[in-house]
């Protein structure tokens, strides 16, 4: 139970700081210049940043912009993808073929190098940064659903809801989508994972938020600069971004073990 | 501090600890940037230019007081219009073997000057008409209108008439009279060069990050950075015993600029609001570790232009205040403002600073930073409300009338802002028009005076040069505005175990 209960812990607490953060009594965007740098102490128990702003402050703050970004990336790659993947499937012809080239177009870029690109051509801000990877997440989702389609549309269910007059849109998300709810939550899972590592290295590009807010990859940029004389600048953002893509790894590692029919049989 | 120390100790390991500093004598100098073009004709780029400054020789070079000064040759003025150079007699030949006469120097400005070669530096040398050679060692530049300050033009590396007319590639193979001669290239990041008088080798070596170079300096695989270091990397090396500093006070001005078409920025009360909320003494002490002095004009005191008389904008969050008040704003109302920036790290840090200080007064800033060519193509395009930039390398005061007159809005010139203001054409037309030096610099000075009161920028520092070198590294001088010329004259003193070796193979 260890792979359950740790990753979640780490991801309540990932949360709650990301949740309740603008509710806390603090000052991420403070600057005071003679704290520049300084190391951590009992007042500041993370330190400041490289012009006097607490690192404990924006780290706090930097939570809700990974979560954020996390999870409205996830969100409109995964309903964009999941619709369409399906839609292309069940109707199967020229629909199929349109979605399957527009697919091959964008595996045709590295999904980073095609977030950056469209990140640049944007401008930068938060917005275009949750636009770019979304334009770029929705792929994953479209080719998962579309298998799983194909797969199932023929089952005996979809052929009685077409035999008593089920309309198409019903077929699809009433009888077609929640049998592919499995496998599109572990993939999902993973995808908040990647993107929290996209948003931080696009973030670290200087393609992310712009001064003053904080995100952890714009923080792990500005820290990296210093590693020689304030190490604990990087530090900070550095390891709460592994503690939570590790922990949304583990998770939807065991998540695919515990909605796995075979290992289930097994288990019973 | 001790968790501190197993970090560095570990980043050392693991990027320079399987190398020893090396035991040739070939001095290495670690640089930011590349120079990227060793052809004078063509080079733009600081780096180039204090590369170019090695490799090849000028008419002229500038004194401590950015005055002209002979270098190649001394001149003197037959009439307004006319400007003869009389080449130093003893002059080194070029690194081919060939005499430099003054036919090199003809056909260098020629190249320069004729349109189809499209050099960058031909706009600042069309005001000569024509250029003879009387004999081998003199040349007369005849002007189309005069100007006294046009020996400070004369500063492209000359080369050789012979290889021009063969379209030599100097960008890859420089042939000049300098007094380092280029040896090779052996990939993107080396360049070797060798000092003529006493056949010393130097090696230019291109390391972008500043940690990794200062990595490198302390694990002896360079001897030598100066500049482009962060000012707390400076300061921790500052306590390293076995690296030795050097500091100089520069020229490069650093300076927040408006466009004045804006109906906000474009109000004298807002940018002298600016002015007052800005603290630049503590921005200077805490976050650039007193490299660099305030600033009230676009030269520091010492140029010959310069004036120390100049009082600037004290730090006055309250006067900041009534000023914004008085333009019709309040916190109600707060004045908002977008103020670009590059990805510079440094700058980014001070944009971000700005932006906390103009909060206390009531203005809204919003940060947009851009990557070099965007930020810089908006810039040129006028597409901001305040930006932040240096100038570098300034030398001569014809540069307020490319940045200031109001007929250098570009492309045809960098009147950026849009500055147009009556009284500052005048007194830089005046200024040009005046051809008694005294009396010109007053007028500059009076231009600066009205240019800090009308503040189409606000000055805010001159950015300090830094050197550091091993200890075992002597000889070098820091110049005034930055360039490598203390090339010249470095040397490597032995260590104690090369004299032991040294003295065991004497006879």
């Amino acid at each position: 139970m260890i792979r359950l209960w740790v990753p979640l812990f780490i991801l309540g607490v990932w949360s709650v700081m990301a949740i309740i953060g603008p509710a806390l009594p603090i000052t991420p965007n403070h600057i005071d210049l003679t704290q520049i740098l300084t190391t951590p102490s009992a007042t500041a128990w993370l330190g400041y940043d490289d012009i006097g702003r607490s690192i404990g402050d924006r780290l706090i703050v930097g939570a809700r912009t990974s979560f954020l970004v996390a999870f409205s990336v996830v969100f409109i790659a995964s309903i964009v993808g999941s619709c369409l993947g399906i839609i292309g499937a069940y109707w199967g012809g020229w629909v199929d073929h349109l979605l399957i080239r527009i697919i091959d177009i964008f595996l045709a870029f590295p999904g980073i190098l095609l977030a950056i690109a469209l990140a640049g051509a944007m401008g930068p801000g938060i917005e275009n940064v949750v636009l770019a990877l979304a334009c770029v997440g929705w792929v994953g989702y479209a080719r998962l659903a579309r298998s799983q389609v194909l797969a199932i549309k023929e089952a005996d269910h979809v052929t009685a809801a077409r035999a008593l007059g089920a309309s198409s849109g019903r077929i699809m998300f009433r009888h077609l989508l929640p049998l592919l709810s499995a496998p599109l939550i572990i993939e999902l899972s993973f995808g908040v994972a990647s993107i929290v590592i996209a948003e931080a290295g696009l973030s670290f590009l200087g393609l992310g938020v712009q001064p003053p807010d904080a995100s952890w990859g714009s923080m792990i940029r500005d820290g990296t600069r210093y590693m020689l004389v304030a190490p604990h600048v990087v530090i900070a953002p550095g390891v709460a971004l592994m503690l939570v893509v590790f922990a949304i790894n583990v998770l939807g590692d065991w998540m695919r073990d515990w909605l796995d029919v075979k290992s289930l049989t097994r288990e019973r | 501090m001790a968790l501190h120390s197993a970090i560095v100790l570990t980043i050392l390991t693991l990027t320079v600890g399987c190398s020893e500093p090396r035991s040739d004598t070939t001095l290495r100098f670690g640089l930011a940037n590349t120079p990227a073009n060793l052809d004078p004709r063509f080079a733009t780029d600081a780096t180039s230019a204090r590369v170019n400054r090695l490799l090849y020789s000028r008419l002229i070079d500038f004194d401590e007081a950015a005055r002209p000064v002979p270098s190649l040759a001394t001149w003197e003025q037959i009439s307004p219009v006319h400007y003869r150079f009389f080449l130093q007699p003893t002059r080194q030949p070029f690194h081919h073997g060939a005499e430099l006469t003054a036919s090199d120097v003809k056909a260098t400005y020629d190249f320069v000057l004729d349109a189809s070669n499209h050099s960058p530096h031909r706009s600042a040398l069309t005001l000569i008409s024509d250029i003879h050679v009387p004999t081998d060692n003199i040349v007369d530049f005849y002007l189309n209108k005069p100007d006294r300050l046009f020996p400070s033009y004369l500063v492209i590396g000359i080369l050789p008439a012979n290889l021009i007319r063969t379209n030599h590639p100097f960008h890859e193979h420089p042939i000049g009279n300098g007094a380092f001669t280029f040896i090779d290239r052996p990939d993107d990041t080396h360049w070797r060069l060798m000092r003529q008088v006493d056949r010393q080798y130097v090696e230019l070596l291109r390391i972008p990050d500043p940690t990794v170079r200062v990595l490198k300096l302390l694990a002896g695989e360079i001897d030598m950075i100066q500049n482009d270091l962060p000012p707390e990397l400076t300061a921790y090396l500052d306590t390293d015993d076995k690296i030795s500093i050097q500091r100089r006070q520069g020229a490069n001005f650093s300076y927040l600029g408006f466009n004045l078409q804006d109906p906000v920025v474009g109000q004298h009360r807002i940018r002298e609001a600016i002015a007052h909320a800005i603290d630049r003494t503590s921005i200077i002490h805490h976050l650039l570790h007193d490299t660099a002095h305030p600033a009230n004009a676009m030269f520091p005191p010492k140029h010959w232009v310069g004036d120390a008389t100049l009082s600037g904008y004290d730090y006055n969050p309250t006067r900041a205040r009534a000023l914004l008040r008085q333009a019709g704003f309040d916190e109600a109302h707060p004045v908002r403002l977008t103020y670009k920036t590059s990805t510079d790290p440094i700058r980014l840090r001070v944009a971000t600073i700005v932006q906390d200080q103009l909060a206390h007064v009531g203005i809204d800033v919003s940060i947009q930073s851009h990557d070099w060519g965007t930020f810089y193509g908006d810039i040129k395009a006028g597409r901001f409300q305040m930006y932040s930039l240096s100038w570098v390398g300034l030398k001569t005061p014809d540069i307020f009338r490319y940045v200031f007159h109001s007929s250098s809005i570009p492309p045809r010139g960098a009147n950026r802002g849009r500055f147009i203001d009556t009284q500052s054409d005048r007194l830089i037309e005046q200024a040009q028009a005046t051809q008694d030096l005294h009396r010109k610099s007053e007028i500059y000075r009076r231009l600066q005076a009205h240019l800090l009161h009308v503040l189409p920028y606000v000055p805010l520092w001159f950015e300090e040069h830094v050197f550091l070198a091993r200890r075992n590294i002597t000889g070098y001088v820091l110049s005034a505005d930055g360039n490598y010329d203390g090339l010249l004259t470095v040397t490597r003193r032995p260590t104690s175990t090369q004299l032991t070796r040294q003295e065991s193979h004497q006879p």
